[in-house]
């Protein structure tokens, strides 16, 4: 009962929970990325989640980010840079974009500084059309090092 | 030119989204009216957008139903591509399955029992989609009586075996049917009391009806969990 967090009931759509013991319905998102263990394990319930609704499919864009912020309820803020060329200069200058991706409850512990695979799915909300598909850890330099908890 | 949809002129009148005094349903008058744009709105950087275009036909957005409990009363409403919605304003009853046994049968609805989203609807009895509502049961459980020929929600005096008439062969039938009459406990008590909530599932103000599942299980607990401690 601990992913009843909201006032209405949360299932997932389509899969009928009073019959027995309700079966977690979990999908391949296709594209080569692996599906978590929490996403088949779990117990959460969300449905803008690309592994455990079937009303988001990922399909279009596929980009990377480091991400930047995860202060909002299950989304994230990505940051992608890229070089600029001024042709006058002959040089380039660094831009960056911010992106705002949703993030499942499968991937526990996404911290700011992680690199993160995002797909492209229809619109969430108003800013978000991304869904988080892979976390890479930070690669922390230097054995030991000490990790905010 | 302004674009006028003809709709079916509601005799009452409407209050308009800011208040306003509205004659009709009209989903834009000239000054005002409800847009589903996002041309109003700051962008995601919080820039505020310029203002350099008006208000497009297939923007708009109606008024809400407010679908309310009495007797029946829906209007068409001619939409996008000449395709129809119907705008129920009142409705008193509607389809709702029992969904361990697989049956569906039309029910009356009593009241708006629980709404997650708002009280003030629950207050009002607005029906609609996801909300709590109780129903009769009394369609319900004449069909499971019929099938089962097993009392359901009768008090302990008035336990009769129902006589199941037929051939053999049908009443061999029931018999087997039997070992899969079981109905939890929470929902039997609703049995007895005459009312059983169920959730509504269909868009009211959408398709016009009212249509739903009643309760149970997981799902059921939890909103009797939500009733009684409102109550308390």
């Amino acid at each position: 009962m601990a992913e009843q967090t909201e006032k209405a009931f949360q299932f997932q759509l389509g899969n009928f929970h009073a019959k027995k013991k309700p079966v977690r319905w979990f999908n391949e998102v296709g594209l080569g990325f692996k599906t978590p263990k929490e996403a088949i394990q779990g117990t959460y319930i969300d449905k803008k989640c690309p592994f455990t609704s079937a009303s988001v499919s990922i399909r279009g864009r596929i980009l990377t980010g480091v991400v930047v912020s995860t202060k909002m309820k299950r989304t994230i803020i990505i940051r992608r840079e890229y070089l600029h060329y001024i042709k006058k200069y002959n040089r380039f200058e660094k831009r960056h974009k911010n992106l705002a991706a949703h993030l499942s409850p499968a991937f526990i512990g996404v911290q700011a500084g992680d690199v993160v695979t995002v797909g492209q799915c229809r619109p969430l909300s108003k800013t978000v059309r991304f869904n988080v598909l892979k976390v890479q850890k930070k690669v922390v330099k230097g054995a030991k090092s000490f990790a905010k908890f | 030119m302004v674009l006028v949809v003809a709709l079916v002129a509601a005799s009452e009148i409407v209050r308009g989204a800011g208040g306003r005094v509205a004659r009709g349903k009209r989903p834009q008058d000239a000054r005002g009216g409800i847009s589903r744009d996002s041309r109003h709105k700051r962008s995601h950087t919080g820039a505020k957008r310029a203002h350099y275009r008006k208000k497009r036909k297939f923007e708009l957005g109606r008024q809400a139903a407010n679908t309310k409990i009495g007797a029946k009363r829906i209007h068409v409403i001619r939409v996008r591509g000449g395709n129809t919605k119907f705008r129920a304003l009142r409705l008193d009853s509607g389809n709702f399955s029992w969904g361990t046994q697989s049956v569906t049968r039309k029910a009356r609805i009593i009241r708006v029992v629980y709404n997650a989203s708002n009280n003030e609807l629950v207050r009002t009895n607005t029906l609609v989609k996801g909300a709590i509502v109780e129903i009769d049961a009394v369609p319900l459980r004449q069909w499971f009586e019929s099938h089962y020929a097993v009392p359901l929600g009768r008090k302990k005096t008035e336990t009769a075996e129902i006589a199941k008439e037929g051939s053999n062969h049908v009443q061999r039938k029931v018999q087997a049917r039997r070992k899969d009459s079981a109905v939890e406990q929470a929902l039997a008590d609703q049995f007895a009391a005459g009312r059983v909530y169920a959730r509504l599932a269909s868009r009211p103000g959408q398709s016009g009806r009212a249509d739903g599942y009643i309760l149970e299980g997981r799902e059921l607990d939890f909103y009797l969990r939500k009733l009684r401690s409102r109550k308390a």
